[in-house]
């Protein structure tokens, strides 16, 4: 009698995955909200390389010197796809701002209040959004001065955010629209 | 290009929005009852089309493919057109205006539309995750980025550009809030929000407080659209359809160029008011996306009710209610009814049709009205998406 034939796994499942290389992310199971960032996944892998290094880059037409965010493959102004990464200025200034104080996605509850905002970069045409860390919601200001940062999740994957450099006045415990603008 | 033909709603019906006991195939169930009894003279074989707005089920319900599900539940058998439409908060006009076209073009003759969304869940987080998702996921929404920081920044900007104040928000809400209380099916009917109680409820994501944000609501609704040639079968008085207009000009939050001034929309309500051959200062009521109360502000400014920057001041001094120039939101809006968001779209449209026909509560019936507006923003305010009724009969 013949024995039950066993068909080899041939591919580990993607949660147990060896990295691609030393200090390269494992792959998550599960989607969640970060982008996955290896060769294999995007053709926006050097946007996170460079991330590691503490750079913040963009692409850029090379055609029409059309500077995209977020970073693209393909210009939409000339729809071609010759385009160069440039660096990105790493300080900026906060055009607005709020915080989530209830309602948080998966993951976050935990990072509650948070803030968030836009930045209008020094130097660049480009109004960001991203987390900003570093003060109270009550003690940020409009026009206040943010850096950008690296930061790495549990799985080795990389983002960005911004930090406050300076905190402006005393906290604001007085009504948002007279406090904080 | 052949003649386009004249479409209007024909009858309609909206389930009780809220925090229901129900899943999303019940609330399908539901609008499918609430539709055949509210248009006696509609048999479900002359239903060609079904076009079902429907944000995210996948996440909300665990389910894709909703269009057939939700045909099933409402016992039709489409054989011309049947289609999810998606478009998060405007997927349920989004369904009104592609039953529009194809009966226009002639593709159709009876078309529902439908739209459902069940958004509470055992962990609002979970929801509160297809609410980030909707915006650009992995470089906004990464950020935490859900509809109410987002809109608590329109608020910031246009109090310091403008200097609208809290009270202004609170008045949008107060406003909104007691048009519900004389709606059966919203969710915060029979709940009174006076303007000092808004103005002490916790901050949300400051400026912005609860009760200047529209809620997770569980709901459906649904309409029945036909041609000139149909419409006397199912009701002596059709809300035709004149105008419709939409514009997206943007998705990034990089992208969205000014928070207080809501281009998209002057574009959008520009194509919809030409194609209707009427201006702003014709409409006699609004149904106007105010998924927050600044929102509402920025969209009288977007239409031209007022000049910018006056929004605040044209709610406040009452020209959106009652005896105003026009009556905005007289359904309790989003932020008196809830926000199912597939289902928003086409409550709204109910709400026209039985204004039309001068049917509802008379504390929110707005008199002999004839030219209505219905707007839904989606996203971060990057699509917005218009339709022009005129009242028949
Ligand atoms: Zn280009």
């Amino acid at each position: 009698m013949a024995e039950a034939t066993v068909v080899p796994v041939k591919k580990k499942r993607p949660a147990e995955a060896e990295p691609a290389g030393p200090g390269a992310p494992t792959v998550p199971f599960l989607l969640d909200f970060y982008p996955l960032e290896r060769e294999d996944q995007t053709r926006l892998a050097a946007f996170y390389a460079a991330l590691r290094e503490g750079r913040l880059t963009t692409t850029r037409c090379r055609r029409d010197g059309a500077l995209h965010w977020p970073p693209r493959t393909v210009c939409p102004k000339c729809h071609e796809d010759a385009v160069d990464w440039v660096d990105l200025p790493t300080q900026g200034r906060i055009y607005a701002f709020s915080a989530v104080l209830a309602g948080a996605p998966l993951g976050m509850e935990a990072e509650v209040p948070f803030v968030v905002g836009l930045v209008d970069l020094d130097g660049a045409p480009l109004r960001l959004f991203g987390r900003i860390e570093g003060s109270a919601w009550a003690e940020v200001r409009i026009g206040q001065t943010v850096r950008v940062e690296t930061y790495t999740i549990a799985d080795g994957r990389v983002f960005y955010r911004f930090r406050t450099v300076r905190a402006e006045g005393p906290a604001a415990a007085v009504r948002p629209s007279e406090g904080y603008l | 290009m052949s003649e386009r033909r004249e479409v209007a709603v024909v009858g309609g019906a909206t389930v009780k929005f809220g925090v229901r006991a129900t899943t999303w195939p019940e609330l399908a169930q539901e609008a499918g009852l609430g539709l055949f009894r509210a248009v006696p003279a509609l048999a479900a074989e002359d239903v060609d089309s079904l076009f079902v707005g429907a944000a995210e089920p996948e996440r909300f319900a665990f389910q894709s493919h909703v269009a057939p599900l939700a045909a099933e539940q409402m016992g039709l058998t489409p054989h011309r057109i049947l289609q999810r439409t998606e478009l998060a908060c405007a997927s349920g006009q989004s369904a009104i205006r592609s039953a529009y076209a194809a009966i226009a073009s002639g593709l159709s003759d009876v078309a529902v539309a439908v739209g459902v969304e069940k958004m509470n869940l055992p962990s609002m987080a979970e929801a509160n995750t297809a609410m980030a998702c909707v915006m650009d996921r992995p470089w906004d929404g990464v950020h935490g980025a859900t509809a109410p920081p987002f809109f608590a920044m329109v608020a910031q900007r246009h109090m310091l550009e403008y200097g609208t104040t809290e009270e202004q928000l609170a008045a949008v809400s107060e406003k909104n809030h007691r048009f519900a209380n004389a709606n059966p099916s919203a969710q915060f009917h029979e709940k009174t929000f006076p303007r000092d109680k808004l103005l002490r409820l916790p901050l949300v994501a400051p400026p912005l407080r609860l009760g200047d944000c529209s809620s997770m609501t569980d709901g459906a609704a649904a309409v029945v659209l036909t041609h000139s040639g149909l419409v006397r079968r199912f009701t002596d008085s059709p809300a035709w359809i004149r105008g419709t207009g939409q514009y997206s000009d943007f998705h990034n939050l990089a992208n969205a160029g000014s928070l207080t001034d809501w281009v998209g929309l002057r574009r959008a309500s520009a194509e919809a008011f030409r194609s209707a051959r009427i201006t702003a200062a014709d409409l006699d009521l609004a149904e106007l996306h105010d998924c927050f109360t600044i929102s509402e502000i920025v969209e009288y400014e977007a239409l031209g009710l007022c000049p910018s920057g006056e929004g605040g001041r044209f709610v406040a001094d009452g020209r959106s209610d009652r005896g105003g120039d026009l009556v905005v939101n007289p359904r309790g809006g989003l932020l008196g009814c809830g926000h199912p968001l597939g289902a928003t779209g086409i409550a709204q449209a109910v709400e026209v049709f039985e204004q039309f026909a001068q049917k509802v509560d008379p504390r929110r019936q707005v008199p002999d009205p004839h030219w209505a507006l219905v707007h839904n923003l989606s996203g971060s305010a990057n699509v917005h998406s218009l339709m022009v009724y005129e009242r028949g009969g």
